[in-house]
């Protein structure tokens, strides 16, 4: 059975919508397992359905389009979210809970502009095949993904 | 940047659809293209023109 890429798009939307709506039910439930094997359900049916696409999924100026997208994207979610850190900052004194938020957002933009750097460097080097780079950057993006998790537990949920 | 791409496929009978496909992209890029809104890759300009059986300079016209 072959797909075509409207079919294939509306399949897509229709999958993340219900994903979306049993993630946020199961966080609500303090359920954080589920949501996991929910993910790997989708991304294997998202991949396998995206094989039976007829023609071309994305081309050249997609990604063209992608890449300024995830720019302008980064960009205003830094400034918002550093905005947001000085007012959560300014009211601290009213909440603890606030400062906890703000140091929050700080390290996710830091964590942000330190993965754009990550890849844009591995893009750029990307000519000289070194494997050792991606592998290191990896294990860094890792690293600060756990660091950024274990902070939100332990300012937020603590 | 402008181009002749339109004319050239209107002339050799070619749909967007189908140029689409020989060119490896979606049909939104050629429209993109033909309006000159979309400036393509090296490789896609060659592609295009050798589907519409002229060469890039003649394909695009360079302000």
């Amino acid at each position: 059975m072959e797909l075509t890429l409207k079919q294939y798009n509306t399949i897509r939307l229709i999958i993340v919508f219900i994903l979306a709506m049993f993630i946020g039910n199961m966080i609500v439930l303090k359920n954080y397992f589920l949501p996991l094997i929910l993910i790997a359900v989708a991304s294997i049916l998202l991949f396998s359905l995206r094989k039976k696409v007829k023609g071309v999924l994305a081309d050249e100026r997609d990604y063209e389009l992608g890449g300024k997208s995830a720019l302008l994207a980064m960009q205003i979610y830094s400034w918002t979210a550093v905005v947001a850190m000085f007012v959560f900052l300014a009211f601290s004194d009213i909440n603890p809970v606030y400062s906890a938020i703000a140091q929050t957002l700080s390290f996710s933009v830091c964590y942000f502009m330190l993965l754009y750097s990550v890849i844009f460097s591995y893009y750029n080097k990307k000519n000289l095949k070194d494997r050792r780079f991606v592998l290191t950057a990896f294990i860094l993006a890792f690293f600060l993904a756990i660091y950024l998790i274990a902070g939100i537990y332990v300012f937020i949920l603590k | 940047m402008k181009n002749n791409i339109k004319e050239l496929r209107q002339k050799l009978n070619i749909t967007q659809e189908e140029l689409a496909e020989k060119a490896g992209v979606r049909r939104e890029t050629i429209v993109f293209l033909e309006q000159g809104k979309y400036n393509p890759s090296l490789n896609l300009a060659h592609r295009v023109a050798k589907i519409l059986k002229t060469s890039i300079d003649k394909l695009f016209i360079f302000d």
